[in-house]
């Protein structure tokens, strides 16, 4: 659940970027000639909706459905209690609740004379919103990174680096539980909307906090999501050593270590990097050995550099 | 090891499997939804994806799609174990799936639901399962605690936050459902915190739902920051009145519906039955395990008979003009007899 500060700054992120990348997805469908597309959201999932009206559900799932002509509608599983709330966060004005989303949009369709829709990412669609009794064609929505979602990705991975350097000395000697702790004060006192932390005491990949003893190397791997935008930075203490080259050549090289989708619907997605898609906003990692410990460096990139 | 197997699960399941006439089930997870496949295997992965497949004959194969989730996994339990990141081509068919309606179409090839009949399985609880809610029980007081010890007027809603999750994660809490909310009648539910700095007279409501080794217990308590004023003492007594209405109700063949009418009897006495609708309030309750919401909810329009075993809490959460949204609430072990709270935070209206 997203339990962190859930915020729009319109300084930062003005309502226009929004409107010109609704504006993009009306283009697309008067091309195929679609009166609607749909964009499903849930709390795991917020990427896209959240690119095109801001909307970051911290619980449950709705459904964003742009008409062509007209104003996006939001069908909502969440409380009418808190659409007020959500409209202060969120570039939607139209919010209908939907503890139900199918028989919504089914309502929706009948309302408006829809026969056929379009859906982004169609086969990936929830199963039980792609049996909806409605004609549904795959579109594909434009979602490549524009200006304002590059600032706002490396605003947040400036964030977890930033934090992540200061804090990770003071993991040494304590349990892995209370150096999650720690992180987590740091980063939600900074703003984080969501967070996911895993941590290696040095025999293993980073996973979450199991009572292990952060001795002389371990490594912290967080993912950050900051106003909707997620990125991903690991980080390890290793007295002295730095993996730092060894991140650089495998991110100049364009092949090797592990690399995870920061673009697509989740907050991260494994992913084979010949396959991104070019602009795509991804995180690399890499492991290396030092004194027989395993440690790892990972951050946000986009191409071969760093976002 | 294979303690992070549940092996009267597996049992349950493959009884199920048979009486179904199914050859295998797969049980489903996701990053919002790992309960279907934690019922099984309790395992707390991280990528997007994990699913188990369970053969009539016992024979179980876990699919991860992130290469740490496989090593996670693979060193968890004595069970076969794939790491593929589409993770479309790690599912092999199966006859029936739960949390069949959260996966990607794209996975599908033509299996049946076992969402519900999984779900009735996990309502009542092992006695492993218990002693997971009762530790993730006794952290939900001391995070509160915590909260309350925390708080002060100037304070922001965020910061507050902060601080209880970094005292949960740092005792232990895998996650946390949160909901909180600040401020006087004008407040109608709760949210994810705000940069609103807190002031003297506010009421603070906070729903805190801790997890622990994958279950969730939950407590619900309001504090009032100074003097709580007639009204808010008058909104509380009211809302203790409902949530004792329940707990004193609440045993083994008792209706759902009832424990959800006898909360809402209490306010339509005092006067403000209109606020049991749906405009001013979400449930009278839920059930509690590996999802923090899981059903079935107490609702005067639902229908289920409670069992012993199961685990709920009955919160008659609302808002009220008298002082605005309120909440209390305890986690309760249905037992033979009754029921018993597992948390120990008095249920009173706090004040700092």
């Amino acid at each position: 659940m997203k339990r962190g500060l859930i915020a729009w700054d319109k300084a930062e992120l003005p309502p226009a970027v929004f409107e010109a990348r609704l504006d993009a997805v009306r283009k697309s469908l008067a091309e195929r000639e679609l009166p609607a597309a749909v964009v499903y959201s849930d709390v795991f999932r917020s990427n896209q909706a959240r690119f095109l009206i801001n909307f970051m559900p911290y619980w449950n799932r709705s459904l964003l459905v742009i008409p062509r002509e007209g104003a996006p509608v939001l069908l909502c599983a969440l409380s009418a209690r808190v659409y007020p709330w959500i409209r202060s966060v969120s570039a939607i004005e139209d919010i209908r609740p939907a503890g139900a989303l199918v028989p919504a949009l089914l309502q929706l369709c009948a309302e408006r004379h829809w026969k056929r829709i379009g859906v982004l990412d169609l086969p990936r669609l929830p199963e039980e919103i792609s049996r909806a009794d409605v004609e549904m064609v795959d579109v594909p929505v434009p979602l490549a990174a524009d200006d304002a979602e590059f600032a706002m990705r490396r605003r947040t991975a400036s964030l977890a680096r930033q934090i992540l350097t200061e804090e990770l000395p003071n993991g040494a000697g304590k349990q892995d539980y209370e150096f999650a702790g720690r992180l987590e004060r740091a980063l939600r006192r900074a703003g984080a909307e969501d967070l996911v932390i895993l941590l290696s005491a040095g025999r293993t990949s980073p996973r979450p906090a199991e009572g292990a003893t952060l001795a002389e190397y371990y490594s912290a791997a967080i993912a950050l999501e900051y106003r909707g935008h997620w990125a991903k930075v690991t980080r390890a203490r290793t007295s002295g050593h730095s993996l730092r080259d060894h991140f650089e050549a495998t991110l100049k090289k364009g092949t090797g270590g592990y690399v995870e989708n920061l673009s697509g619907p989740y907050p991260a997605e494994g992913w084979d990097r010949s396959r991104l898609a070019p602009g795509s906003i991804f995180v690399l990692h890499v492991e290396s050995r030092i004194r027989g410990h395993r440690l790892f460096y990972g951050d946000t990139c986009v191409g071969t550099e760093l976002l | 090891m294979s303690g992070l197997i549940n092996q009267h699960r597996r049992t349950q399941l493959i009884e199920l499997m048979t009486a179904r006439a199914w050859d295998s089930l797969l049980l489903y997870g996701n990053g919002w939804r790992k309960d279907y496949f934690r019922c099984l295997v309790n395992v707390n992965f991280s990528g997007p994806h994990a699913a188990a497949r369970l053969s009539r004959s016992g024979e179980l194969i876990v699919a991860v799609a992130d290469p740490w989730d496989y090593e996670l996994v693979s060193a968890a339990i004595d069970e076969r174990v794939i790491f593929q990141p589409d993770f479309a081509s790690a599912l092999e068919p199966a006859s029936a799936i739960a949390g069949i309606e959260l996966m990607e179409a794209r996975f599908l090839n033509g299996a049946v639901s076992a969402t519900a009949e999984v779900e009735e399985l996990r309502r009542i609880k092992t006695a492993d399962e218990l002693e997971y809610l009762k530790k993730a029980a006794e952290l939900a007081d001391r995070g509160y605690q915590r909260l309350a010890d925390a708080i002060e007027p100037g304070m922001k809603e965020y910061a507050l936050v902060a601080e209880v999750e970094a005292f949960l994660k740092a005792n232990g809490a895998e996650d946390n459902f949160m909901l909180i909310a600040t401020g006087g009648p004008e407040v109608t539910g709760m949210r994810p915190p705000t940069d609103r700095v807190m002031r003297k007279g506010d009421s603070v409501t906070t729903e805190l739902t801790p997890q622990v080794n994958g279950y969730y217990a939950q407590i619900c308590r309001t504090l009032v920051l100074g003097d709580p004023s007639p009204q808010q003492r008058q909104a509380f007594s009211i809302f203790s009145e409902a949530q004792q209405a329940a707990q004193d109700l609440i045993r083994p063949g008792v209706n759902v519906r009832d424990a959800a009418r006898v909360q809402n009897d209490v306010f339509r006495k005092h006067g403000y039955g209109e606020y049991t609708g749906s405009r001013y309030t979400r449930v009278r309750g839920h059930c509690l395990g590996l999802y923090p919401d899981e059903t079935p909810h107490i609702l005067e329009d639902s229908d289920y008979q409670i069992k012993e075993g199961m685990v709920l809490i009955a919160h008659p959460n609302t808002y009220l003009p008298l002082s605005g949204y309120m909440v209390l609430g305890d986690t309760l072990l249905v037992t033979a007899a009754g029921n018993i709270s597992l948390n120990h935070t008095k249920k009173e209206l706090f004040v700092k």
